[in-house]
């Protein structure tokens, strides 16, 4: 009981910075995703002229191991394009790109599964098409597709401890610092591993309760 | 004779052509539709019924020709200098506002209660105050009969009362004409019957309705004028009682005959 009270419980100032920076990376990351994969699907969707970039780049986020993007972003776009300047930058970034793609695939699907003709009878009443895609097709699309969101936003999580290589000092990041200074990693990545594991199952669950209102709300419920 | 100029026709087709592909669906369409007429149109399947319809409230564009309402081209303006110029999306949008439309497939929105369906239109497209739509909401609701659905969903309806609630949320808009593309013709033959009295309803209480069914009896019980469609033109036109009873045009005569067997 010593060696927990030592490396983990006289540590938890470190341990929940670092879980803070790791909720806050994950959140950007996760809202950015969600923005960037609605976007792509309704460009690749409805934006012929660009259709095959959208598609081209949903494709490359989707088939990059994380790990390579995070370098790729992290050492290329800063000669490319200047941009991101900061390690923590590049990290959500990274990890955005890659849920993007897989979002903007279930967008897309959940999209395509919406009649024509509830958008005709949209049309018909006097509605432009954004109007229609915000009132009648986006609300059946987010019910139809939270379970999916709620998944990709636990990737992110998993995901996310790879930013500690490039030094960004999230959970994973203070939590290998720690195993650096005593060399007795049993606790502290327990400790870790538990952290990570109610931050995930925190998500779900408030996710399936968000879901479930959503459904509630919509008339949609089982 | 001055009359007739001064009161443009409700609905009004000039020469409607629509083609898709190499496919010619209306070839040269015209016909004209007077406020508080009902008109019906029959034909066999792919005759262009749907098409016409379509094509007058601009869910398809027409390959030429005109459509208009009140005498205005829903396609095009005419400019005072001579100019003609095509209407933008927007425009066409508010010409739609006055031309309700009825789906065989009744495309109602599941995820809105029977009076979210009704009101959501005057509400988001008109900007009518809540109070006011919702009022108006029930109203439509109730001459389609069904006070007591406003907040079910649609799902948990029959397919004749979805019908009804989607001729309640096109009434909602207060159209200038109904356009009824065979609203009954997914609906069990039990559940025909209660579209059909709305729809009677409707007619009796004036509203103009252009309606492409195959309910022969009803059409010719309800309508003032019918249209035969036969291969995307107007083949014949005239008195319910003489294109049911005594159609000068031996396809519609067989068209009809082939019906009654
Ligand atoms: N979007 C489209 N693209 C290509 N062809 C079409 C399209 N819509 C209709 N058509 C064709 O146009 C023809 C007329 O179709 P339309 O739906 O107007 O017929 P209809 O008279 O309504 O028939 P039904 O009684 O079966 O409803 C058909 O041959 C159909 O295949
Ligand atoms: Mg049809």
């Amino acid at each position: 009981m010593g060696n927990w009270e030592r490396l983990v419980w006289n540590q938890r100032d470190v341990l929940l910075q670092g879980l803070l920076v790791t909720i806050e990376i994950c959140a950007i990351a996760f809202a950015v995703a969600i923005v960037m994969g609605l976007g792509l699907a309704l460009i690749r969707l409805y934006v012929r002229p660009l259709r095959w970039i959208a598609g081209f780049w949903i494709e490359y986020c989707r088939a990059t191991p994380i790990f390579v993007q995070l370098m790729w972003v992290n050492y290329v776009w800063p000669e490319l394009i200047g941009w991101p300047t900061s390690f923590y930058t590049a990290g959500w970034v990274a990890l955005a790109l890659q849920s993007s793609g897989y979002l903007a695939e279930t967008f897309r699907a959940g999209i395509e599964n919406i009649g024509r003709g509830q958008r005709e009878a949209a049309a018909a009443v006097g509605m432009s098409p954004i109007l229609a895609f915000r009132r009648i097709v986006l609300p059946q699309v987010l019910v139809m597709i939270a379970p999916t969101i709620v998944t990709q936003f636990t990737v992110i999580v998993k995901s996310s401890t790879l930013v500690s290589v490039i030094t960004v000092q999230d959970l994973m990041f203070q939590s290998q610092r720690l195993v650096n200074v005593w060399y007795e990693p049993i606790e502290i990545l327990t400790a870790t591993a538990a952290l990570y594991i109610l931050f995930i199952f925190a998500v779900s669950a408030l996710g399936k309760a968000l879901a479930d209102r959503l459904r509630l709300r919509y008339g949609l419920g089982t | 004779m001055a009359d007739a100029a001064s009161t443009p026709p409700c609905v009004e087709v000039v020469d409607l052509h629509k083609r898709f592909g190499p496919l010619e669906v209306l070839r040269g369409v015209s016909t004209r539709v007077d406020r508080g007429s009902v008109v019906s149109i029959i034909g066999a399947s792919g005759s262009g019924k749907s098409t016409l319809l379509r094509c007058i409230n601009y869910l398809e564009l027409p390959t030429s020709g005109e459509v208009r309402i009140d005498g205005e081209a829903v396609g095009f303006e005419r400019r005072p200098d001579g100019q003609v110029r095509k209407r933008s999306a927007r425009e066409i949008a508010r010409f739609r506002q006055d031309l309700g439309m009825v789906f065989q497939q009744f495309n109602l929105w599941p995820h809105l209660t029977v009076l979210g369906n009704v009101v959501e239109a005057p509400l988001r497209v008109r900007g009518m105050p809540k109070r006011e739509a919702m009022e108006l909401g029930r109203a439509c609701l109730a001459r389609v009969q069904l006070s007591e659905k406003a907040d079910e969903y649609p799902a948990r309806l029959s397919g004749g009362q979805q019908q009804r609630v989607a001729i309640a949320r096109a009434l909602a808009m207060q159209p200038k004409v109904m356009l009824f593309d065979e609203a009954t013709s997914a609906l069990d033959p039990e559940l025909t019957g209660e579209v059909l009295e709305v729809m009677r309803g409707l007619a009796a209480d004036g509203t103009t309705m252009i309606v492409v069914t195959h309910e022969m009896a009803f059409a010719r019980e309800v309508s003032d004028r019918a249209i035969y469609l036969h291969n995307g033109l107007i083949e014949e036109e005239g008195p319910p009682a003489q294109v049911f009873g005594d159609p000068k045009s031996d396809r519609c005569r067989q068209f009809l005959a082939k019906l009654l067997h």
